[in-house]
């Protein structure tokens, strides 16, 4: 175990840490060795200047009434670093020995520090066949899911085919169910490289023979302030095309996955909270409402939680201390989804819950934050999260359509699949945990054997 | 925020917008004609239109309105920017 040792006064000590050399033999600073200690020669002495109270008889580690430091060679004191055996008796021998010395201050524990989350603008960590390997995407090919037939709707800035391809992607693609909004001259699967088309190779991770419909909402010409935005009445449109697209599948067959990297970064865009036209805190609103008409109707809607996560909010957000998962990315009939990186960390950006139509939001983590489409250094924010558990409930469709499993019923399993991260159970950083592709085809395989079972025996 | 949602329950028979017009009193270029008349929930006849702010006022007291609400501009969530951009 890594201890730091502190110890009192010493010339020895303090002329080699004025001179930054490492800490010279033991025996200048202690009398005899002490059993089981191992001082670190390579660590040079730190010198730690003394809390002094500002009144006799207080203890100078309150600090408050404000302490006094000293940093005269006599009064200050000095830090190395060592080890003391693992073993508990061993160890507790040590330490004994040591804190017994008139020279030894005390011996405290060295933590293991861990570097910062991941936050804007970081390097890449992991790639995406890192991502596909903790996904578990082998478990869901060997089980025949990658996404075959299952239509993939990307709702975003559009998706631009020839990357995909140049990036060794090769997804079925369909332009007569695509959308692309009035006045937009490029045509579906041939917009400019951008947002969408880092979703669109995300989605792929998982479901590589997916159907990838492209519904550039975001290339609207009724945008906001900047080229790639919209405004919600886009995306009201683009679920009425939607809607009617699931309703004209069979029912025994439908599967369409809806993912959604996007969302509203201020609530001064909005009315306010309280106000009976306002979009965030309100199940009533038009997109709301659409949202769960749409999701009723079979389809499984994936938004990201958002990038306003308090470690390191991405700069545009404007919630300050509020809730910024809100409206249709916080609804009870969709899942949010959360980032996290690919050492399972919370990527500092990432919103966390509570949501605001839905207070146990996000619903589970997806990786982000790796190599991947090439669109930009890192496929990034929860925007990438998103695509990449969307894939992951599009490689399921394949095998289990919503008129058997529900796409409430898909979440819980999802929840009941995921790899706990964080606190036990839920939370308001990861959801449920992590979403895991290995886990989730077991237990599909599972409910598969006992419902053969069942039909089998009342037969 | 120039437009605004207005919720609509109509019966079948209304279900078009030039009934919407009539039965609401609105002027054809109070209307946005691209957004049309959207159907947001089949199961519960509720439909939503676009329309100037000016005109939701009028209309907001109309038994066939529901609500009228928010049309807020929204973004791609990533990757997150590290800068403080504009307001």
């Amino acid at each position: 175990m890594r201890v730091l040792v502190q110890f009192r006064s010493s010339p020895a000590v303090h002329a080699a840490t004025l001179r930054g050399e490492a800490m010279p033999s033991f025996a200048a600073t202690t009398a005899a060795p002490i059993p089981g200690l191992i001082i670190d020669p390579a660590y040079t002495p730190v010198q730690v200047p003394t809390p002094q109270a500002a009144e006799p008889g207080a203890s100078p580690y309150l600090y408050s009434p404000a302490v006094r430091f000293s940093m005269a060679p006599e009064e200050a004191t000095y830090l190395v670093r060592g080890t003391v055996p693992d073993d508990p008796d061993r160890q507790r021998a040590a330490m004994a020995e040591a804190t017994s010395r008139p020279e030894v201050v005390g011996v405290f524990s060295d933590p293991v520090i861990e570097t910062c989350l991941v936050c804007p603008g970081d390097p890449a960590v992991g790639g995406d066949q890192d991502v596909a390997t903790l996904l578990g995407v082998k478990a869901l090919a060997d089980a025949g899911m990658d996404g075959y037939r299952v239509s993939v709707a990307i709702l975003d800035t559009g998706v631009n085919l020839a990357h995909l391809e140049a990036k060794g992607r090769d997804p079925k693609f369909s332009s007569r169910r695509s959308w692309t909004p009035a006045g937009v001259a490029t045509r579906p699967g041939r917009h400019p490289v951008g947002h969408g088309t880092m979703c669109a190779y995300d989605v792929g991770i998982a479901a590589p023979k997916a159907t990838l419909l492209d519904y550039a909402l975001l290339l609207s010409e009724t945008p906001g302030e900047t080229a790639m935005s919209g405004l919600l009445s886009d995306a009201v449109l683009a679920y009425s095309k939607l809607l009617a697209s699931i309703q004209a599948m069979p029912a025994s067959r439908r599967a369409l996955v809806v993912n959604n990297s996007w969302g509203m970064f201020s609530p001064t865009w909005d009315f306010p909270v309280g106000h009976p036209g306002n979009y965030s805190d309100n199940p009533a609103h038009p997109f709301n409402v659409i949202v769960a008409s749409l999701e009723a109707a079979g389809a499984d809607i994936l938004f990201a939680a958002g990038n306003c996560g308090r470690d390191c909010p991405d700069g545009r957000c404007r919630f300050g201390t509020g809730r910024p998962i809100c409206g249709a990315n916080s609804h009870p009939s969709v899942l949010s989804v959360a980032g996290v990186d690919t050492r399972k960390r919370r990527v500092g950006y990432s919103s966390q819950g509570p949501g605001r139509l839905n207070p146990d939001k996000p619903d589970l983590s997806a990786y982000t934050h790796f190599r991947g489409s090439g669109v930009y250094p890192a496929d990034g924010g929860t925007s990438a999260a998103c695509p990449v558990a969307t894939g992951v409930v599009a490689a399921v469709r394949e095998k289990y359509p919503s008129s058997v499993l529900s796409p409430a019923e898909l979440r819980a399993l999802l929840f009941k699949t995921a790899e706990d991260l964080g606190g036990t159970g839920f939370d308001h950083d990861f959801g449920w945990g992590v979403i895991d592709g290995t886990a989730l085809a077991a237990t599909l395989a599972g409910v598969r054997r006992s419902s053969r079972r069942r039909s089998g025996s009342s037969r | 925020m120039a437009r605004v949602m207005v919720t609509l329950r109509l019966d079948p028979g209304q279900a078009s917008p030039d009934e919407v017009r009539r039965l609401l009193g609105l002027a054809p270029e109070e209307v946005d004609p691209g957004f049309g008349l959207v159907n947001i929930s089949p199961a519960e006849h509720l439909y939503t239109i676009l329309v100037d702010q000016e005109a939701a006022a009028r209309i907001a007291d109309a038994p066939q309105v529901e609500g009228v609400f928010s049309n807020p501009r929204i973004e791609p969530y990533g990757p997150p920017e590290e800068d403080q951009p504009r307001e």
